[in-house]
C-alpha cells in the first residue's frame, strides 16, 4: 500500500509564477498563484457572481434572489440579530463575508479535483486572527480601557475574581487558535478519511479480482468502502456548511461580549 | 494518525505546516477577504437588505391600505343602510299621504257629485211638480169637457161651461 498518500491532496504547488518579495523578519513572500490561491480566487468569483446576479431588487424574488435573501435573513436574524442584538447590524457584512467565504471554500474543496483552501492552517489562521483582531478593535473602540472588564467575572468575591481573571484571559487569548484549528481539523480529517476509504475501494477491489476464494471477500470490502465514501462525502457537505456557521456564530458571540459589555455582563 | 508517505515531499509531517507556503497564502487571503468584505459592505448587503426592507414596507403599506379601504367600505355600507331606512320611511309616508289625499279627493268628488245629483233631483222634482200641476190643470179642463160631453149625451142639451166648471169646483175635495 505504498501508493496511498492521503496528505498529497494538501500539497501546494505553483500554477502561475508570480513575484516574490523579501520582507524583513518574515522571509520570502511568494505571491505566485498556487493551487490554494487559485481556489481562493474561484471561490471569490463564485460568491461575487452569485450575489451580483441574485441581489436584484425584484419585489417578487426569483430562485437565486430568494436564496440570497434567505442567506441574508439567516445571518441577520440568527447570527448578528439573534446573538449580538440591535447593535449587531454594523457587523452584518463582516459576518456575511466570513460565512460565505468559509462555506464556499469548504464546498469547492469537496468537488472532484478541488483543492480545500480551508484545510490550510495558514488560511484558517489568517481568518482566525482577522476575526480576533476585529473583536479586539471593536472592543477597544467601544469600551476604551473598559474592555478589560471583560476578564473580570462579575458578581463574585474579589479574591475569587482575581483568581479567575487569568483563566478568563487565557480562554480569551486562545480563541484564534481554537477557531483556526477547529476548521483546519474538520477539513483535514474529512478529506483524509474519504481518501483512505477511497483507497480501500481500489485496494480491496484489486485484491478481490486477483483470485477466487477468500480473495472474493475483498470485493465485499471494496463495496462497503464505496458506500462509506458516499456517506462520508455527504457528511462532509453538511460539515462544510456547519463549520462555516459555527465560525460565524462564534465570531458573533465574541463580538457580542465586547459590543454589549456595558449591559448584561 | 498514520504518517503520510507524501509528507516526505514537504519536508516531513503535514504539508500544511510547511511555513514557506504561509506568507503567500496569508497575503492572498487577506487581499481576497478585503475585496469580498468591501463588496458585501458596499453592494450586496445594502442591496439585498434594501430589497427586503422595501418589500416589507410595501406589504405593510398594502395591508394598511386594504384595512383603510375595508373600513371605508364598512362606513359606506352603514351609511347606505341608513339612507335605505330613511328612503323606506319616506316612501311609506308618501304612500300614506297619497292614500289620504286620494281619499280626500274621492270624498270631495263624492260631495260634489252629491250636490250635483241633489240639484238635478230638485230640478227633476220641480219639473215633476210642474208637470203634475200642469196635468192637474189639464185634468180640470178634461173633466169639464167630459162632463159637458156626458151632459150633452144624457140630456141632449149642451151644458153651460161656466156652470159645469162651478159644479166641478164644488165637487172637488
Amino acid at each position: 500500500m505504498a501508493g496511498i498518500q492521503p496528505m498529497e491532496q494538501f500539497l501546494i504547488h505553483h500554477v502561475v509564477e508570480g513575484p516574490k518579495f523579501s520582507a524583513p523578519g518574515i522571509g520570502i513572500i511568494d505571491l505566485s498563484i498556487t493551487n490554494s490561491v487559485l481556489f481562493m480566487l474561484i471561490g471569490t468569483v463564485i460568491i461575487g457572481t452569485f450575489f451580483m446576479l441574485s441581489a436584484k431588487r425584484a419585489l417578487v424574488p426569483g430562485r437565486a434572489q430568494a436564496l440570497a435573501e434567505m442567506l441574508y435573513g439567516m445571518i441577520d436574524e440568527v447570527l448578528t440579530g439573534g446573538i449580538i442584538g440591535d447593535r449587531g447590524r454594523p457587523f452584518l457584512p463582516f459576518i456575511f463575508t466570513l460565512f460565505m467565504l468559509i462555506a464556499i471554500l469548504n464546498l469547492i474543496g469537496l468537488a472532484p479535483g478541488g483543492f480545500t483552501v480551508t484545510s490550510q492552517l495558514a488560511v484558517t489562521g489568517t481568518l482566525a486572527v482577522l476575526t480576533f483582531a476585529t473583536v479586539l478593535v471593536v472592543g477597544f473602540a467601544r469600551n476604551g480601557l473598559g474592555f478589560f472588564k471583560l476578564f473580570w467575572p462579575s458578581g463574585m468575591h474579589w479574591g475569587m475574581a482575581l483568581f479567575l481573571m487569568p483563566i478568563e484571559m487565557l480562554s480569551f487569548l486562545i480563541r484564534p487558535f481554537t477557531l483556526a484549528l477547529r476548521l483546519f481539523g474538520n477539513m483535514l480529517g474529512g478529506h483524509v478519511v474519504v481518501y483512505i476509504f477511497a483507497s480501500f475501494v481500489i485496494g480491496l477491489g484489486a485484491y478481490g479480482l486477483s483470485g477466487f476464494g477468500l480473495n472474493t471477500l475483498g470485493l465485499l470490502g471494496s463495496g462497503l468502502s464505496f458506500v462509506m465514501v458516499v456517506a462520508l462525502t455527504g457528511l462532509d457537505f453538511v460539515i462544510a456548511i456547519i463549520q462555516a456557521f459555527v465560525w460565524s456564530a462564534l465570531a458573533c458571540v465574541y463580538l457580542n461580549e465586547v459590543v454589549n459589555l456595558d449591559h448584561g455582563h | 494518525m498514520a504518517e503520510p508517505v507524501a509528507a516526505a515531499a514537504s519536508g516531513g509531517g503535514l504539508p500544511q505546516l510547511d511555513v514557506a507556503q504561509w506568507p503567500g497564502q496569508i497575503v492572498w487571503m487577506l487581499v481576497i477577504f478585503a475585496i469580498l468584505y468591501v463588496l458585501f459592505a458596499k453592494v450586496f448587503v445594502p442591496r439585498v437588505g434594501g430589497t427586503i426592507d422595501q418589500r416589507e414596507d410595501k406589504i405593510a403599506g398594502d395591508i394598511g391600505a386594504a384595512r383603510r379601504l375595508r373600513d371605508a367600505a364598512q362606513a359606506d355600507a352603514v351609511a347606505a343602510a341608513g339612507e335605505m331606512a330613511q328612503a323606506r320611511a319616506r316612501a311609506q309616508k308618501l304612500a300614506v299621504d297619497a292614500q289620504g289625499e286620494a281619499k280626500a279627493a274621492a270624498a270631495g268628488r263624492q260631495a260634489e257629485e252629491d250636490v250635483k245629483l241633489n240639484a238635478t233631483l230638485q230640478v227633476a222634482e220641480a219639473r215633476i211638480a210642474a208637470a203634475r200641476a200642469d196635468a192637474m190643470a189639464h185634468v180640470k179642463a178634461i173633466g169639464l169637457e167630459t162632463a159637458q160631453a156626458i151632459i150633452a149625451r144624457l140630456t141632449g142639451v149642451a151644458a153651460d161651461a161656466g156652470e159645469v166648471e162651478r159644479a166641478l169646483t164644488r165637487a172637488q175635495p
